[in-house]
């Protein structure tokens, strides 16, 4: 009796399995797929660049402002604010903008770079720390998530380090 | 004109009594500090710990010894810490040069105690299990080893997890020495609260299999750190 | 012991002609209903590949169930899924970016594509934090199709069907070892594996362990920033720093140990059975899956061909003693095909072992092979059109 029941149960195992393989293409992946999709998950804004705080208008582009990035206290980034000017076609052949990060109405650095004619060159210039709360650099240098000088999408992107020591 | 403030209403304040306000704000910031931070601490110290109290004997006496001889050799790196930042001033975390070579050489020292103790060599008890099963398994430990457990503990103390940098930053603004160990001692009193879920670990039964695994993870983290160590140094050396 | 070394295929009596078509029919069926969709594009590659893939994947599984066995046909489709997922894979790379290392920018924007091997890491940051710590986007983009969310869902659902088998079936790099180990006749090394096999194959679960919890702790996604070995024949991060030097070092170097000379030379998937921690992840799902493989202790008479066939070590003494699998049986059927006793049989949970093997097979292979041709067998038609498309120009540089 037990062993008539197992089998049962078996055999109905076997044809749910059998059923799912029909139903992945159709309906399985889409169902999964949504339900990841809305689980509220976000991509780290290390990689992301975090949330849009706000956005400056100028002449013929926009310059979007993220809030700061200060990653997890083991992740090995360190902390960053994320800088997008765009669209890249707008901008002039050599931008410089002294911008203010934190929106205290002060500028905090000024962002000088070329942009480049070809598309896939990656954009050359400098950024100047205005405060000792955000660091300068220079590009092409050293390139990491948390200072970057990028063409990426239709924006230049650019990550000013904020300055750990304070 | 002189305004004459009448402050018999207001508590009277000895040295004392200030004092010991004084101590209880830090030492309960400290232990708030610790507690909000703990997760970053197990996340930290967690992956030695967790393969060290597999590979010790079931039982929840030996684990209570061996996570308190940890946690007290933790604890011994801290103050030694908090006793050096307060004595070389403030500062110290993020701009003290030395910081490169200190946590690099932690690391690796840590990677080797880790390989030591988590490949089981050449302690006797290696060579029995071995033998009884050639290159099976590398065999639990039928003592718990103190030696071990101290060494991991020190180390993972002094290894300068960010959660201690900020203790160590705050520490270094105290005004005496004490103080800044009272407040290092209440700070691990914090983050060790979050270890106390590791006890568990004594009542899962050692299998060779487990005891294998968790030896190999201690050894994998020992690469994992010997590799981190050697890139810090490394950096400090091209980069300066 | 030389008959054992060679010995991979044991005859069977066949299906009759008849009997396999018809029984194969419902795949037939499966694959038209599959490629449909790249059939009536104007593209004439991608009509080309999908039809060429139809072909393939019919006759393979038509001879699975004319000859009974398993393995060999398997192993066809795997090595060429193996083989050729790459050459698609890095075409598309360098069409779209011009190299196959993924810059930062690309990184930064989101569009790295997901890859399965990710998926353990992601579970904790995930829980704890609903964070995804992988440079990727959730929902699918114009530049980067296999988002995270769709490859997951992907995933979740054939796992759902195939356990760990996914590693036999559904797993796009396992082929290459697959094939390395395919090129020789016998085994160069054999004793030194056997010797140790019992401790190698918890490697997977060590790493498993770890790469999941330093993931947690730093964030990241270190298998894929430390450890992947088919970093080498997919994408890797730009080289530009002290640190990914040794990275790609760390990539190139497991490939050739593990994917390409350790599987030539022990004729096994050393990478599969040896370190891969997605492996060791999938093994949990076997648990939840109704097929496995049994040995039938009426019929075996302990001559261990089945230990020494298996491609990934997953049976031993013990295991074949108490007529069971270890947990990392990816249900390949190397053992099965090799048993000259039919001792080692398909078997579905709950049912006497031994008891109608050969149902047991086809009702796993049905499910199995239908994943394959879905996902799998997309990859191959993708592959194929990449390369009719790019004959002619190699055609044309080689004339040059």
């Amino acid at each position: 009796m037990r062993a008539s029941i197992l089998a049962i149960l078996a055999y109905t195992a076997a044809g749910l399995t059998l059923a799912a393989a029909a139903l992945t293409p159709f309906l399985l992946i889409g169902a999964f797929s949504a339900g990841v999709a809305h689980a509220g998950l976000h991509i780290d804004p290390a990689y992301s660049g975090g949330t849009v705080a706000r956005i400056l208008a100028r002449p013929g582009y926009n310059i979007t402002v993220y809030q700061p990035v200060r990653p997890h206290l083991l992740q090995r980034v360190d902390p960053f604010v994320q800088v997008a000017f765009s669209p890249t076609g707008s901008l002039p052949a050599r931008v410089s903008d002294e911008v203010d990060l934190d929106g205290d109405g002060q500028p905090d650095v000024r962002i000088s770079f070329r942009v480049p004619g070809d598309p896939h060159a990656r954009p050359q210039g400098e950024v100047v720390a205005l405060n000792d709360r955000y660091r300068s650099f220079s590009m092409p240098g050293r390139y990491s998530f948390s200072q970057l000088l990028v063409r990426s999408g239709d924006a230049i992107v650019v990550r000013v380090p904020l300055n750990k020591a304070r | 004109m002189t305004t004459v403030t009448d402050n018999s209403s207001l508590p009277h304040y000895t040295a004392r009594s200030m004092a010991i306000h004084s101590l209880s704000a830090f030492a309960g910031e400290a232990l708030a500090l610790g507690l909000a931070t703990g997760p970053v601490c197990l996340a930290s110290c967690g992956p030695v710990v967790l393969p060290w109290m597999l590979v010790q004997p079931r039982g929840l006496r030996t684990h209570s010894t061996q996570l308190s001889l940890f946690l007290a050799a933790r604890l011994a790196g801290y103050l030694l810490f908090a006793a050096a930042v307060w004595t070389a001033g403030s500062a110290i975390p993020h701009a003290w040069v030395g910081r490169s070579w200190l946590l690099g050489g932690t690391q690796l020292l840590l990677a080797g105690a880790l390989f030591v103790y988590a490949a089981g060599f050449p302690h006797p008890r290696c060579a029995r299990s071995a033998s009884a099963a050639p290159l099976v398994h590398i065999g639990d430990s039928p003592h718990p080893r103190r030696s071990g457990a101290a060494t991991l503990g020190f180390l993972t103390g002094i290894n300068l997890c960010p959660p201690f940098l900020v203790a160590g930053v705050r520490a270094a603004l105290l005004a005496t020495l004490p103080s800044a160990l009272i407040y290092f001692a209440f700070f691990f009193i914090g983050t060790s609260v979050w270890f106390a879920p590791f006890l568990s670990l004594s009542v899962v039964r050692r299998t060779p299999s487990l005891v294998t695994v968790a030896r190999m993870v201690a050894v994998l983290l020992a690469c994992w750190y010997g590799v981190s160590g050697a890139l810090i140094l490394m950096e400090k050396v091209v980069y300066g | 012991m030389a008959s054992r070394s060679s010995a991979v295929l044991h005859p069977r009596v066949f299906r009759s002609v008849g009997r396999s078509l018809l029984l194969t029919l419902p795949m037939a069926l499966w694959s038209l209903l599959m490629f449909t969709p790249s059939l009536r594009q104007s593209r004439r590659d991608v009509t080309i590949g999908s039809a060429i893939v139809i072909a393939f994947m019919t006759t393979l599984f038509y001879l699975m169930v004319r000859t009974g066995n398993t393995y060999r046909w398997r192993r066809c489709f795997f090595v060429a899924l193996g083989f050729l997922f790459p050459i698609g894979f890095i075409s598309a790379l360098i069409a779209v970016r011009g190299t196959m290392s993924i810059p930062i920018e690309r990184m930064v924007s989101g569009d790295t594509p997901f890859c399965f091997m990710v998926t353990p890491m992601l579970v904790i940051p995930a829980a704890f934090t609903r964070t995804i710590i992988f440079p990727g986007s959730i929902l699918p983009t114009s530049s980067n199709p296999h988002s995270i969310a769709v490859m997951i869902g992907l995933w979740l659902a054939m796992t759902l069907v195939l356990g760990k088998a996914w590693c036999s079936y559904g797993c796009f790099f396992g082929g290459i070892e697959e094939g390395f180990a395919a090129v020789r006749k016998r085994a160069k090394i054999r004793r030194t594996v056997d010797k140790f096999a019992p401790r190698l194959r918890l490697i997977p679960w060590a790493l498993l362990i770890v790469v999941v919890a330093l993931s947690a702790a730093l964030m990241e996604p270190i298998y894929c920033m430390w450890l992947c070995p088919f970093k080498t024949v997919t994408e890797y991060p730009a080289v530009h720093s002290v640190e990914t030097a040794i990275q790609m070092g760390i990539f190139i170097v497991l490939f050739a140990g593990l994917v390409v000379v350790l599987p030539y030379l022990t004729k096994k998937r050393t990478q599969c059975a040896f370190f891969c921690p997605f492996g060791a992840f999938q093994s949990i799902f076997n648990k939840i899956n109704p097929f496995e493989i049994r040995i039938d202790r009426e019929k075996c008479v302990d001559c261990t061909l089945c230990q020494t066939t298996c491609p990934t070590m997953a049976l031993s003494k013990e295991s074949i003693r108490e007529g069971k699998t270890l947990m990392n049986c990816m249900k390949c059927g190397a053992c099965v095909d090799s048993c000259n006793k039919d001792a080692a049989v398909w078997h579905l949970k709950g049912t006497r072992v031994g008891l109608h093997p050969e149902r047991a097979r086809l009702l796993f292979l049905y499910g199995a092979w239908a994943m394959a041709t879905m996902f799998g067998g997309s990859i191959l038609a993708n592959s194929l059109a990449t390369m009719i498309r790019f004959l002619p120009k190699i055609h044309s540089m080689l004339l040059k």
